[in-house]
């Protein structure tokens, strides 16, 4: 709050001001230090690279997006039915859980040949590996914050006369919303790898499919502006994700 | 008793409250422990009673069991206006404030004051009026948009004890509701809170183990007993209304006092006996 008082482009200047420094060190370095451009490219040749496949760049970035945010959204709902119906009916907890935990420790890249068979060479593929990368840890924290209310607090609404579903709505799933957060703001970064991995089983179009293509290229200045383009769109549906949660959930969960 | 009461109280009059020969024990076989036993009281529409006792004596228990929380053993009963009631038929009969605010911190200061009204089925925008008619009374003038964390701990408590009286019950229960405050703070409430109860005209029973507070908020002070918890005796307290501050000062008010210091020490002493290691 102060350091926006004292005058907003300050929060936007002192990393904008990093960054610049960064490409004007790489440039640097990369040009002094005498390294082939094969291993480390400057940043003009990676940017120029970039510029050259814009278009491509463009629908790859936009594909990825839709499936990574389908994943994501999909992911997250699954997630937190999931956690409520553990927390509110114990044996299905007990039964199903464990199910969850097992799934959850073989690697995505095991099976992602057999949800390509399955689902087909489409982007419902890949929204169903980034749904699965989601939905686990959301599950596990929706679980945990509704079981982290205040007994007394549920009490307190019983002495009132609510119903079960009125401690829900009025307290437990508020209760739970920071928690919940948590889990998503991890959600998104796993739902991109999610959907970059997906692409890596097969597909014409996408930023996986791209990191794949410059790979057997050996096209170094592609991958680099590849792995800048992922960082981006990483860094701004993570930005998406944690705008949202500080409108929705601005208190702190003192409970 | 307060002779300022116009309610008639004659001797066909029916106690709001009755708990005859009330009993909990928690656990079986030789690992059982009895929490409350034999409890026996009375409450008449109107009055303002403190319950008394050393802590872990099942002030809470018996408290819980009130407020319809907690099935009391079946040897007993718990009547409210001449009905017994059975297993969480007390539930939503009785207002009830636990010891710690338990404001929830995504709710402004009125919202969480209308949170019983809200499960009453109470539309919002009429709670929220009836709120905001309230909020100069219990001194949160201006806060109405307030989030707890913004608030002192005097202030949390008070938008708690408004969540209480908004929901109109007959009897309120009130749990230690200033144990956590500063002696200042706790004194100034004590007062304020006196003169709500009589602009509210409700039934109290207020649970401390605070003897001043006991004493100086009471009509009838009762003083349990060390665990099990049980009635050890009672003193009404026929200090005149209202009463000011300086009440704890006069001589009837130490001469009362004198007389409970000895029952409520006498217990405390057995609590803090018990505490150590057999033998």
């Amino acid at each position: 709050m102060n350091a926006a008082a004292r005058g907003p482009w300050r929060a936007v200047a002192l990393p904008l001001g990093t960054i610049v420094a960064m490409a004007v060190l790489w440039e640097a370095v990369a040009r002094g230090a005498n390294i082939s451009a094969h291993i480390f490219p400057p940043l003009s040749v990676v940017l120029q690279e970039a510029w050259k496949v814009g278009p491509f760049l463009a629908r790859s970035v936009l594909r990825t997006f839709t499936e990574t945010t389908l994943g994501f959204v999909t992911g997250a709902s699954f997630g937190i039915l999931c956690g409520v119906a553990f927390a509110l009916v114990r044996p299905l907890e007990r039964a199903l859980f464990p199910l969850f935990v097992v799934s959850q420790t073989i690697p995505v890249v095991a099976f992602g040949a057999l949800i390509i068979i399955w689902f087909g060479n489409t982007i419902l593929s890949k929204v169903v590996i980034a749904f699965y990368l989601t939905f686990f840890p959301v599950t596990v924290n929706t679980h945990s914050g509704m079981l982290a209310v205040d007994p007394q607090k549920i009490q307190l609404m019983r002495a009132f006369g609510a119903s079960a579903a009125q401690i829900f709505w009025k307290l437990r799933f508020p209760a739970a919303l920071p928690t919940i957060a948590v889990a998503l703001r991890l959600g998104i970064s796993l739902s991109l790898i999610g959907a970059i991995v997906g692409e890596w089983f097969g597909d014409t179009v996408g930023l996986g499919v791209m990191l794949i293509q410059a790979m057997y290229t050996e096209s170094v200045p592609r991958l680099w502006a590849l792995i800048i383009t992922c960082g981006l769109l990483g860094a701004s549906l993570y930005a998406v994700v944690a705008v949202i949660e500080r409108r929705v959930v601005w208190w702190r969960s003192d409970a | 008793m307060s002779s300022s009461d116009p309610a008639p109280r004659g001797s066909h009059a029916i106690p709001l409250l009755k708990l005859v020969n009330v009993w909990k024990r928690f656990g079986d076989g030789p690992s059982q422990v009895t929490a409350v036993a034999n409890v026996d009281l009375q409450i008449e529409p109107g009055e303002f009673i403190t319950l008394i006792g050393p802590s872990g004596c099942g002030k809470s228990t018996l408290f819980n069991m009130i407020g319809g929380l907690l099935p009391a053993d079946a040897n007993g009963s718990i009547v409210m206006n001449g009905v017994p009631q059975q297993d969480g038929e007390l539930l939503g009969k009785v207002s009830f404030m636990p010891q710690r605010d338990l404001l929830f911190p995504w709710r402004n200061v009125v919202d969480n004051a209308i949170l019983a009204l809200e499960i009453e089925g109470v539309p919002k925008k009429e709670a929220r009026e009836k709120a905001l008619g309230m909020l100069p009374d219990f001194g949160l003038s201006g806060f109405e948009k307030h989030y707890p964390h913004q608030l002192s701990g005097g202030m949390r408590q008070r938008v708690a004890l408004m969540r209480t009286f908004l929901f109109e019950r007959d009897l309120i229960l009130l749990d230690e509701p200033f144990g956590a405050l500063d002696a200042l703070t706790r004194a100034m409430m004590q007062r304020w809170l006196l003169d709500i109860w009589q602009r509210y005209k409700r039934t109290v029973l207020f649970i401390t183990h605070d003897l001043d507070e006991a004493i100086f908020l009471g009509d009838k002070v009762l003083v349990m007993s060390a665990r099990p918890g049980t009635i050890k005796c009672q003193e009404t307290i026929e200090l005149p209304r209202p009463r000011e501050a300086s009440v704890v000062t006069s001589q009837a008010f130490i001469a009362v006092k004198r007389r409970l210091l000895d029952a409520v020490e006498e217990e405390s002493m057995k609590t803090f006996a018990a505490a150590e290691p057999p033998r």
